[in-house]
């Protein structure tokens, strides 16, 4: 830091603090929307379509506003006022999202009609007595029908179904695949699944005095308050939105959706506050979903079979995309990340996002790298098979040296700092002593035990333009020294789950040479907080770290200038030492923070913006999309039961460098989270849906989260590797874990079923069935 | 007329008197015989420390115990609980005195977003310890709980430290 800062404190950073959430959390003591008390609420009961595709032709609501109980039954005709969503991109075809369906639906579970009561129980009644006509339109259950050229279209105007498309030869990849000797390539297909916190979306509404305040489950509050406001027609001073703390988000929270912009509108005509809980049944319908990615790629190369260029296709399907913002940058992350890690000189993915009639994509935690990588690690497995190379080896070839650092991707990623080489040098180690470990257990002899790797590298603290057209990069603080020498931090950052407040505390600490327990954290509301992009992209610590440096710079500044006219001093002869103004060579009579913020306001708001940051493509048509990397190598054994091609992961090993760590224990923490739920993604979870767009995943029987059993033992390694770029050296780390598994376990099975198996493995999830369809089952027959 | 006939037969808005022990305090109420248990719980009592995941029995998230057994307080009717022992997380340890599995949670970082939490809690207290003396068991003990958030390693950990178990896997 910039803050002369001379003594014996010891840092802080590094300390496996306890998280100051933990324990008010296991007493039950969380405050989520749904807890708030409000009385005298009026209760919401969302009727959803039925059909994946449909005209609404009639709408019968007499019966269900005579229910009793019952206030009121709203359908769009009631909305006319309410604009749609924004539209902020002027390079993707737009999608017109309202709170209720206007004369068309084009998802199972999209909203069709509000019943308003005194309780949910009433009005559930009232909307089974809704009666809605719809007359079939034909489905487009999927991309590969959504490219066909006499597809349905979901939005006619636009003359097929491509919401954007970012193909764009490269002569020079082209010409690298015209000479090469051999091309080696694969089509790899990750399943659509997604976030599915444990806590379900709700939104309170109230509308009082001229203020609509509106409580909701929502990563980005004050972008939120943007986009009520914008659809009402309302100031953004007339709106306040307070997001608690959430039960989980992972970025399906990091969404405005149509019912917060309902339960706001209903509230406006209404005297009592107006409130909407969603049921798990409804959020597998109606809360984005994620993945659903085919990623063609195929490698040329040279004579002596080194890899001379990548090219491939990503195809997301975005499903309806009614839901702001629109998901396709995901697409274009994996396009964009995939070959990170490995030194290809030459690189070009393009990527196409099409709409289906599937509940609309939105952000899903490692946010297209999981899709990238598990096809990057597939196709990097191949091309070692069919030129004779062990793949560890080619691996290790092709890594990011540290000579290399900094080191700039054919795309355009400037990679400043890592420890590629080494990271996966220790993976290896680990995995192959717990693969050993795990040969020493008797077991018969049907079950066979694999060992896999993976290697990434992660963006983080990325620009926000292509995800939301609109919002960049950089974030604020108000931070304000209290005359108790107490300091409050006011942050439009987010908490949920991830030890948030912890975090900042340490950081904020850190800057001010004050005990941790002396800082507040303000959040999760837009009154009294300074414009925020909210929590996403693991990049809150980074982003705060910034403000928070520029914060203590400018306060300790402004403090000695206090002191030196309470000492009498010239000011260049004050000292902030060990968290005391003193003057200089001497040891007695400083001045306390409590002291010099009695003398005069110590309060400063301060904007951070990463500037080497692209917002946009250079003119060169490269891009560096996120203000530092982390790395990570990952190696999973796993154990296959040759008869019925089931899977349990042994065990996990990540080895996880995201630069400075603040709490080894919060990081942890993300890791083995993010890790579980790639698991999850490699071998349980799909949100199904037939070709009549009927989704078939309707329940949590369905959609199968990992459990407590489904999960092993995940050991996490740290490595420290400061970015010289970033206040404290600190990377990020909130999406850690989820990008490695799927291409590790893949990777593991194909190992432990490696005599039986006639194909690669290259579509998740990797059920027993999944599996079968790569074995020769003639020779092998399972159950 | 018709909808009459259905509406004496099925009667959703019949109500029912209940009788039970909440947290060791008697309680005396009337209810829908439709409610359940759950929202009897946040909305009428306003514990909240119990929180609803799924309501159809899978996620664990809403497990209380009902006469001293671990349940899913989603699957019970607040009428089916009549006669019966009730307590949440409320009357389990106190703020500034957890017990000492909540204890553990908290120092192993075995808590994120704390949604799942309260179930998670509930299903331990309710279980034995002595019947899982090793990880494999206190996994399988868990399995009916889903946390999103933390990939189950550190609440493992926690139970283990906290019921003595100090097997490695």
């Amino acid at each position: 830091m910039n803050t002369e800062q001379v003594g014996g404190r010891p840092s802080l950073l590094g300390q496996r603090t306890r998280a100051v959430e933990a324990d008010r959390l296991v007493v039950g003591q969380h405050r989520y929307v749904s807890d708030l008390d409000f009385p005298d609420a009026l209760e919401i009961a969302i009727v959803r379509s039925p059909l994946a595709h449909a005209i609404v032709e009639r709408i019968a609501t007499e019966a269900a506003r005579n229910a009793p109980g019952v206030h009121r039954v709203v359908t769009a005709a009631d909305l006319r006022d309410v604009a749609p969503m924004p539209d902020y991109f002027d390079w993707a075809k737009p999608v017109a999202a309202f709170p209720l369906a206007v004369e068309r639906v084009r998802y199972v579970g999209a909203p069709v009609a509000a019943v308003v009561a005194e309780n949910r129980y009433l009005a559930e009644d009232a909307a089974e007595l809704l009666e809605c006509d719809y007359k079939d339109l034909p489905v487009t259950a999927g991309a590969t029908d959504a490219l066909r050229s006499d597809a349905s279209l979901l939005y006619p105007y636009w003359g097929s179904n491509t919401m954007v498309d970012s193909s764009e030869p490269d002569p020079e990849v082209d010409a690298a695949f015209e000479r090469s000797a051999q091309v080696v390539s694969g089509v790899y297909t990750t399943q659509r699944h997604g976030a599915v916190p444990m806590e379900p979306r709700a939104t309170v509404a109230k509308y009082q005095d001229g203020i609509l305040t509106v409580w909701t489950t929502n990563q980005f509050p004050h972008i939120c308050r943007t986009i009520i406001a914008t659809c009402l027609g309302m100031a953004e001073s007339e709106v306040r939105v307070i997001a608690p703390e959430l039960g989980g988000g992972f970025g399906s929270k990091c969404q405005v959706y149509p019912e917060e912009i309902l339960v706001a509108w209903l509230a406006k005509s209404s005297s009592r506050p107006v409130r909407f809980v969603e049921d798990r049944v409804e959020h597998l319908t109606a809360t984005t979903q994620a993945r659903d990615m085919q990623i063609s790629l195929e490698a040329a190369l040279d004579s002596a079979g080194e890899i001379t260029a990548l090219r491939g296709h990503v195809v997301q399907d975005l499903g309806s995309e009614e839901t702001y913002p629109p998901a396709f940058a995901m697409g274009l992350t994996a396009a964009a990340s995939l070959a990170l890690p490995y030194r290809i000189p030459r690189v070009n993915i393009s990527m196409t996002g099409v709409v289906t009639n599937k509940t609309p994509a939105g952000a899903y935690r490692g946010f297209g790298l999981a899709e990238g990588v598990f096809a990057m690690e597939r196709l990097i497995e191949k091309v070692a098979r069919v030129t004779g190379r062990d793949p560890l080896q080619l691996r290790r070839d092709l890594l990011i040296r540290p000579e290399d650092l900094p080191y700039v991707s054919p795309g355009g990623a400037e990679i400043d700092s890592g420890s590629h080489l080494a990271a996966f040098d220790r993976a290896v180690e680990l995995g192959r002593q717990a693969m050993a470990d795990e040969r020493e257990r008797d077991r018969p002899e049907h079950l066979r035990v694999g060992l896999g790797f993976a290697n990434y590298v992660e963006g983080v603290m990325p620009t926000f333009l292509p995800v939301s057209g609109r919002w960049r990069t950089g974030d604020s603080g108000w931070f304000e020294v209290n005359k108790d020498g107490r300091l409050t931090v006011r942050t439009g950052l987010q908490s949920m789950g991830q030890g948030l407040v912890s975090t900042l505390r340490v950081l904020a600490a850190e800057s001010f040479a004050m005990d941790p327990s002396a800082v507040e954290i303000v959040f999760g509301q837009t009154e009294g907080t300074p414009e925020s992009l909210g929590s996403w992209g693991s990049r809150s610590t980074g982003i705060f770290a910034g403000a928070c440096s520029q914060a203590a710079e400018t306060l300790v500044l402004a403090g000695r200038r206090l002191a030196a006219r309470e000492l009498e001093s010239a000011e260049a002869d004050i000292a902030f030492v060990d968290g005391t103004f003193r003057i200089r060579g001497t040891s007695v009579g400083g001045l306390s923070w409590a002291d010099v913020a009695a003398l005069g306001p110590l309060e400063s708001t301060e904007t951070y913006v990463p500037e080497w940051v692209d917002d946009v493509p250079k003119n060169d048509g490269r891009m560096n999309a996120c203000a530092t990397y982390t790395n990570s190598s990952q190696a999973a054994v796993v154990e296959v039961d040759s008869r019925t091609l089931h899977v349990r992961v042994l065990r996990f090993i990540a080895v996880h460098d995201c630069g400075t760590v603040i709490n080894p224990t919060l990081v942890e923490a993300q890791v083995q989270g993010g890790v579980a739920q790639g698991i999850g993604g490699t071998l349980l979870e799909e949100f199904t849906y037939d070709d009549f767009g009927q989704p078939l995943s309707g329940t949590l029987a369905d959609y199968l989260l990992p459990l407590a059993s489904d999960v092993p033992r995940i050991d996490v390694e740290h490595i420290q590797t400061p970015s010289p770029l970033t206040p404290f050296g600190v990377k990020g780390a909130g999406e850690a874990g989820i990008a490695g598994p799927a291409a590790a376990i893949a990777s593991a099975i194909e190992d432990a079923l490696s005599d039986i198996l006639v194909k690669e493995l290259t579509s998740t999830p990797l059920t027993p069935w999944a599996i079968a369809a790569s074995v020769d089952l003639a020779a092998h027959p399972v159950h | 007329m018709a909808d009459r006939e259905h509406d004496d037969w099925a009667r959703p808005r019949q109500m029912i008197d209940v009788e039970l022990t909440l947290n060791g305090a008697q309680v005396t109420t009337r209810v829908p015989a439709r409610q359940l248990l759950i929202d009897f719980l946040r909305t009428d009592r306003r514990l909240t420390s119990t929180t609803v995941g799924c309501e159809h029995g899978v996620c664990g998230s809403c497990t209380i115990h009902v006469d001293g057994t671990a349940a899913r307080s989603c699957l019970v009717l607040t009428a089916q609980a009549d006669g019966c022992e009730i307590r949440t997380l409320e009357g389990i340890g106190q703020p500034g005195e957890p017990t000492p599995v909540q204890e553990a949670i908290a120092r192993h970082h075995g808590v994120q977003c704390g949604f799942c939490t309260s179930g998670i809690v509930m299903t331990l207290e309710a279980a034995d310890p002595s019947q899982h003396q090793s990880k494999e068991q206190i996994r399988h003990l868990l399995s009916g709980n889903v946390c999103r958030c933390t990939g189950y390693h550190k609440i493992v950990e926690a139970v283990a430290d906290a019921w003595g178990v100090t097997d490695e896997h």
